[in-house]
Parts: structure tokens; C-alpha cells; sequence
């Protein structure tokens, strides 16, 4: 008796374990798809982890000049975004771009950048499922 | 580890101590290191002023770049980070200019500064030699080389060493600075100017950065050269004005019209006064 109940409690464990496993978001293996996807003439720059378990939100910072494009980019694993929404807003919290205009949702933003600045990448979920994602961030002039 | 095997005890006595001083310092500070850690990715890569200048018909200079026969004057780990990020900014050009013979100098000292710090593994020295063999590799040169060195800084800032990523980060951007000022100092032109004024923006980063650092002498005696600098940008305004961009859906990519604007107010001689103390920082640490 003793045997099965420590044999079940184990497997028990293992069970939780691989659920655990699957339900794991992979957000290394989707940034680096999207590092392959970004545009053609497009340096990269940066990749970005999308991993919404448990947040409203997933925010980066980074500096943007005057004069260069960059393009950013969302991968997930159902369909096109999966809900992830990427928004850019400036020092100031003014959204200046974001993959979602008139509830349609894009998978890349081109901004070529007209001011200099810190800038904020927002990543924001449209659906309760599917909050795993990855995101590359690349530039041209 | 494995990567500590490459290392003398004498390197490891070294390392140790100071990053046991810097360690502390952060502690002390009561900053978070996700504080710290999101300043410095924040940071733009000096890539982008390389391949601003190659558009712009700027041709390739190697004497403006840091010999790479320096590497052994490098001695203590304060000095070989911040020189690692210089080099790294100097493969950058080398690799947007497709001058790979140069490249592959550079993946050498690279490779080695990089090893010396424990860092090595990251850096895919074998697989950035074959492509820089060849010039048709060009992109993929210039990507793999962006992720080795955003693999160093990850690793770096999981580990608690985010003090190196702050100075390689630093070395490479002052580079990114001199090959600028250099290029605006032969060939002056009004964007070169605004380029070098934006800079501002990333100086004010970096001086934070360094503000949590303060009871390390090295990089106090750097904040300090760097407060001069500040000093000198203080003369430059940058003037931002929002105004909501346009966005339209364009083949499934949201494409931006940015309405937004700065204006960069730097004179010629604010852009000289620039350059010279920025020669005279990184002489001190190429030196």
C-alpha cells in the first residue's frame, strides 16, 4: 500500500511536470524565428522575449534615431500574433505606432523614426489564450 | 564551468576582486538590477552609425579604429572589457564596409579579451571566420556577430556581472563617438553634426549607468571624464515636439508616418569641443 501510494504521488509529480513542460512558453525559439523573418535590408538589432504568463503587459526601452527605419516584428505559435499586440510609445507615453489599427492585427511595424529619443515597446495581449510569443527588433537607413 | 579552465588563478584573483567591489556597490545602491539591466538594453548599437556612415559615401578608414596590436597592453579586466566593446564596434565597421581581411583581425583580439573574461564561449569565433572568408556573407556575418554579442550582455547581466556589460557597452558606443567625430572632422556636414549632438540622449544612459558604480575607482575615474563630456553637451539642445503619426496597414506590416520631430541645436565648435574630449577619453583607454 505504502509502495502505491508513494508510486502515485510520483507519478503525480511527473504528470504536473510535463504539463508544466508543454505549457512552457518558448520564447527563445519564437524570437529567434522572427530574427530570420525581419524584412530583407533590415540589420538586426535586437530580439525580444513574449512570455504573458500571469502580465497585462511586456514592456522594453531602447534608443531611436532620427532618421533610421526599424521594423518590429511578433511571432507566436497559432495564428499570425496570437493576440500579442506591439505598441511604440514615446518618452512622453504618446503611442506612436502599434500592429493593431482598426482591430486589425499586422505581425510587423516599419517606423522610420523622425525623433530622436527613448521610445517604449509594448507587447499587450487581445486574447486570454496564447500570450507566448517572440519579437525582433531590426534597422536600415 | 567550463569556461573558467581558461583562466590563471592570478586572472581569477583579479576578476574576483573586482567584481566583488562592484558587486557591493549595486547592493549598497538598493537599485534593482532590472534597473540596470534595462538602461543598457536600451542602448543602440554603433552599428547603426557605421552604416550610417557607408550610406552616406563615407569611405572605409582603418587608422581612425583601435590597432588591434594594442590587445596586449590590456591587462586588468576594467581595461579588457572596455576594450572588447571597442573592438566590437570596430568589427561592426570592418563587417558594414565588407573590409572582412580587416574583420578577421578583429575576431582574433575579440576572441581573446572575450576569453580572458570568461565570455569566450559565447563568441562563435569559428563560424564568424568562415563567413568573413567570404564577402557574399555579409549579412549573415554582421547578424552573427549582433547575437554573440547580445548573447555576451544577456549572459553578463543573468550573471550578476552586469558592471562588464556596462563597460563593454560604454567602450563601444565611445567608439561608435570617435569614428563619428573623426568622419565629421574631415568631412563636415550638418548631419554628421546632428548625429554627434543625439548622442545626448545616450550619454545621459550611460552616466546613470555609471552613478550605481561610484565605489569602483576605475569606473569613477571614467564617470568623472565622462561628466565632462556631459559637460560639453550641456551647450547642445535637442527639442522634441509630438505630433500623432498616420498608420496604415501596407502588405500585412503596419507602416508608420512619424510626425513627431526633434531639431538638434550643436555648432561646429561645440562638435569640436566634443571631439576632442572624446579623443582624449578613449586614448585613455586604448592606451
Amino acid at each position: 500500500m505504502k509502495k502505491l501510494v508513494i508510486i502515485i504521488l510520483l507519478s503525480s509529480i511527473f504528470e504536473v511536470r510535463a504539463f508544466e513542460l508543454i505549457d512552457q512558453c518558448n520564447s527563445d525559439k519564437l524570437s529567434a524565428e522572427c530574427i530570420q523573418k525581419l524584412s530583407e535590408g533590415f540589420n538586426f538589432l535586437k530580439s525580444y522575449k513574449v512570455d504573458g504568463a500571469g502580465k497585462d503587459k511586456i514592456e522594453y526601452s531602447y534608443v531611436f534615431m532620427k532618421g533610421t527605419q526599424y521594423m518590429i516584428n511578433l511571432c507566436a505559435n497559432g495564428t499570425i500574433t496570437d493576440g500579442i499586440v506591439v505598441s511604440i510609445f514615446d518618452k512622453n507615453r504618446n503611442k506612436v505606432a502599434t500592429s493593431k489599427i482598426n482591430g486589425q492585427m499586422v505581425s510587423a511595424i516599419n517606423f522610420p523614426c523622425n525623433a530622436s529619443g527613448i521610445y517604449y515597446i509594448q507587447y499587450t495581449f487581445d486574447e486570454p489564450s496564447g500570450r507566448c510569443g517572440g519579437s525582433a527588433l531590426g534597422f536600415k537607413r | 564551468m567550463a569556461f573558467v579552465a581558461g583562466c590563471s588563478s592570478e586572472k581569477k584573483t583579479d576578476e574576483q576582486e573586482f567584481l566583488k567591489t562592484l558587486d557591493s556597490t549595486v547592493e549598497n545602491s538598493g537599485i534593482d538590477e532590472d534597473v540596470i539591466n534595462s538602461i543598457l538594453n536600451q542602448i543602440p548599437s554603433p552599428l547603426e552609425i557605421s552604416v550610417l556612415l557607408r550610406e552616406s559615401g563615407t569611405k572605409f578608414n582603418s587608422s581612425i579604429l583601435n590597432e588591434t596590436a594594442n590587445v596586449s597592453r590590456y591587462n586588468n579586466n576594467y581595461k579588457k572589457a572596455l576594450n572588447l566593446g571597442i573592438y566590437g564596434t570596430d568589427l561592426g565597421y570592418t563587417n558594414i564596409y565588407g573590409q572582412n581581411l580587416d574583420g578577421i583581425k578583429y575576431i582574433s583580439v575579440i576572441k581573446s579579451l572575450a576569453d580572458d573574461l570568461s565570455i569566450g564561449q559565447f563568441f562563435d569565433v569559428e563560424t564568424i571566420g568562415r563567413l568573413a572568408a567570404n564577402s557574399k556573407n555579409l549579412d549573415s556575418l554582421v547578424l552573427i556577430t549582433t547575437l554573440n554579442f547580445n548573447h555576451i550582455n544577456h549572459y553578463l547581466q543573468t550573471q550578476g556581472r552586469d558592471n562588464l556589460s556596462v563597460l563593454l557597452l560604454t567602450g563601444g558606443w565611445l567608439e561608435g563617438m570617435q569614428i563619428t567625430c573623426q568622419v565629421a572632422a574631415k568631412k563636415p556636414s550638418q548631419e554628421l553634426f546632428e548625429k554627434i549632438g543625439e548622442q545626448k540622449i545616450i550619454l545621459e544612459q550611460i552616466l546613470l549607468l555609471f552613478s550605481f558604480y561610484t565605489d569602483d575607482s576605475n569606473m569613477a575615474g571614467l564617470l568623472k571624464d565622462l561628466e565632462e563630456l556631459k559637460t560639453a553637451y550641456d551647450k547642445v539642445t535637442i527639442n522634441y515636439t509630438y505630433k500623432a503619426s498616420s498608420m496604415e496597414i501596407v502588405n500585412g506590416v503596419a507602416v508608420i508616418k512619424d510626425n513627431s520631430t526633434t531639431t538638434i541645436d550643436i555648432t561646429e565648435q561645440n562638435v569640436k569641443e566634443i571631439t576632442t574630449i572624446t579623443n582624449s577619453i578613449r586614448n585613455k583607454i586604448i592606451g
